[in-house]
């Protein structure tokens, strides 16, 4: 006969689980929309997408385990903010691959795979109409495709499609936004399975958007078809959308304000704190990412990038990476300023 | 090539049919047909080769995976006193994954290989049906059997007949237990307790100690000696932490 135990999350409602999580993170605004709890829902009953998360019918239908909790990033949330430790910083651009920035996030996925580190890599691809499409990364060959590489300023369902590949692989590497970086980390410290995941880069950023918010602003307000755009991307406090025909629209970021997520605005890590490796453009001119290296894999894999000499070095200006931080915690103070009564805290 | 005009001349015609005599006289005394004369005569097959399906209704713990595995959708499983699997011979195609994936060999094949069925109706066996082999109808008088060499082929007639009564090729099974081989990824979703239709793993609540001191409050699970090893629980896992592992 064969025991073990597991831990049940101590509940702030008497609810079921997922109507806690409801409670306390996505009605409660704090959402980020990682994915994570529609990923290790047993009974897959969680949905994601390009719409708020939800559990159509969770009162009858959640098995209350609390695994959602668990993996959570905003559950209990206390903010992660700065730049974080560091045992190398760069400013980089590959010789090989196309990307938004450097392409340094291709650059370090290929090298990891040519080494053996990882079997597989998840990443965003996007359609015609820039609507995520998560790709898996099983050949180098398959990252010279402009549309696998390159910011899609829209929510993705990598960790889905993560905990897929931790199933059916031992070495997988990640990239995501500093939210789905929390998450994978949760999930690796409630889960062991999750340790497959050797590889998780972190993308800087500021904020996210719903594919059908981004697409609707930029057609009513700026007369953009995104189908025929062939960039996006955020520079010096400008949405910038490039076309086929070399034309491009450009306006403040500060427009998008009203159809900036909530979730989004309660979040300070800009640096994505917890990653191996994070890659941003700020702190890189023009053509160039910013590599924030933070731990040994990561390290090593810099290192090989540099002795095979497959991108380009330069030294960064972390005074700007230092300042987006910054700013990032002031445009989006935790506990958020202008809130309604605060809610009663009984458990 | 061009085919030749047939010679109508009367000694040709005339080699012809004593040619024809010939061989008939041959045929009659020394055949060397290859035609298997069914059903008067029967052709031995090898040991392994898959028949009629036969259920040992005693060994069937209802766990429905050779209904689930099959890939023509044959199997449908009839409540009696418990759920038992029923064969429809219209859409078998005779893979035999079911006796295959039969975690008690409740399922096995047999050396029946040439049914007859009077109606689409008769055609889907049920389970009752299944427990022994259907009335056997013989009318072979011998045996044929082809033995094939990398020079030839020959075949071998025989005047015994082969004994088809012999019931079950009954698949060697190793008894086993469902196992959790990473209990650190478990979820405790508890989809295993679902599933099983033993009740054979169940749950305690329980305070979670780490280094003595409780952290928190949680649950075991056990997988008890109800287990039969049907490996439902196995596939159901969403972490796949959970394999049958054989036991003595
Ligand atoms: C939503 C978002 C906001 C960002 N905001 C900033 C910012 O404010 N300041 C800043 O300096 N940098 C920001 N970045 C990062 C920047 O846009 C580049 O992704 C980064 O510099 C890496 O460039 P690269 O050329 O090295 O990457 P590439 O080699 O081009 O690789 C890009 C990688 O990003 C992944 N990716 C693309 N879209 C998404 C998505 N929606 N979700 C998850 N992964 C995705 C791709 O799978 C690919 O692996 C943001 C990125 C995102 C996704």
């Amino acid at each position: 006969m064969q025991e073990w135990q597991f831990v049940m999350p101590e509940k702030k409602h008497k609810k079921k689980f997922f109507g806690n999580l409801k409670a306390e993170v996505i009605d409660a605004k704090l959402c980020c929309h990682c994915a994570a709890c529609s990923a290790i829902c047993p009974v897959y009953g969680i949905t994601a997408g390009d719409k708020p998360i939800e559990f159509p019918n969770w009162v009858k239908d959640c098995v209350d385990c609390g695994a959602c909790v668990k993996v959570c990033p905003r559950w209990e949330y206390k903010p992660l903010n700065g730049v974080g430790n560091y045992v190398e910083v760069i400013s980089a651009k590959s010789k090989r691959f196309k990307g938004q920035d450097g392409a340094m996030v291709t650059e370090i996925t290929a090298t990891a795979l040519e080494m053996g580190l990882i079997e597989k890599a998840i990443f965003v691809s996007r359609d015609e109409d820039w609507r995520t499409k998560i790709v898996t990364i099983r050949d180098v060959s398959q990252l010279y495709d402009r549309k696998v590489t390159g910011t899609k300023y829209c929510y993705a369902d990598s960790i889905p499609a993560l905990k897929e590949a931790i199933l059916s692989s031992k070495a997988v590497g990640f990239v995501g936004t500093p939210c789905m970086v929390s998450a994978v980390r949760k999930m690796q410290n409630s889960f062991k399975k999750f340790e497959r995941v050797k590889l998780v880069i972190g993308l800087f950023c500021t904020e996210n958007f719903y594919h059908h918010q981004l697409s609707e602003f930029l057609l009513k307000h700026k007369n953009v078809d995104l189908m025929k755009a062939t960039k996006t991307d955020i520079k010096k406090g400008k949405f910038i959308v490039r076309f086929v025909d070399g034309s491009r629209v450009s306006f403040p970021v500060k427009e998008l304000e009203e159809i900036i997520p909530s979730g989004c605005k309660v979040c300070q890590d800009f640096s994505a704190v917890e990653s191996d490796v994070s890659v941003g453009s700020v702190g890189s001119e023009s053509g160039f990412s910013t590599v924030l290296v933070r731990t040994e894999i990561a390290k090593a894999i810099v290192d090989k990038i540099r002795e095979r000499g497959t991108a380009e070095i330069k030294e960064p200006d972390m005074g700007a990476v230092q300042k987006l931080c910054d700013y990032k915690i002031k445009i989006h103070p935790y506990p958020p300023k202008k809130k309604e009564e605060k809610k009663e805290e009984k458990s | 090539m061009k085919v030749e005009k047939i010679s109508r001349s009367p000694i040709a015609e005339l080699k012809r049919h004593v040619d024809v005599i010939q061989e008939a006289f041959k045929q009659a005394l020394i055949p060397d047909r290859v035609t298997v004369e069914y059903p008067r005569e029967r052709r031995i097959y090898p040991d392994n080769l898959r028949g009629f399906i036969v259920l040992d209704r005693s060994k069937c713990i209802s766990c429905f995976r050779c209904a689930q595995i099959c890939p023509a959708n044959a199997i449908q499983m009839s409540l009696y006193d418990n759920f038992y699997p029923g064969v429809d011979y219209t859409k078998c195609i005779f893979c035999h994954f079911c006796v295959d994936s039969c975690p008690t060999g409740a399922l096995a094949s047999s050396n029946l290989h040439d049914m007859a069925f009077r109606s689409l109706e008769e055609m889907k066996v049920k389970a009752t049906q299944m427990t022994r082999l259907p009335t056997i109808v013989r009318e072979d008088k011998q045996s044929v059997e082809y033995f094939v060499t990398k020079k030839d082929w020959k075949l071998q007639r025989k005047k015994e007949l082969e004994d088809i009564s012999v019931l079950r090729i009954i698949p060697r099974i190793k008894p086993r237990r469902a196992f959790c081989e990473e209990p650190e990824s478990c979820l405790g979703c508890r989809q295993c307790m679902e599933v099983c239709p033993h009740d054979a793993i169940v749950m305690e609540r329980c305070e979670i100690t780490l280094g003595g001191e409780v952290i928190g409050k949680g649950c075991i699970l056990k997988v008890t000696e109800k287990c039969v090893g049907c490996g439902l629980c196995v596939r159901q896992c969403p972490m796949q932490i959970l394999a049958l592992k054989e036991v003595e």
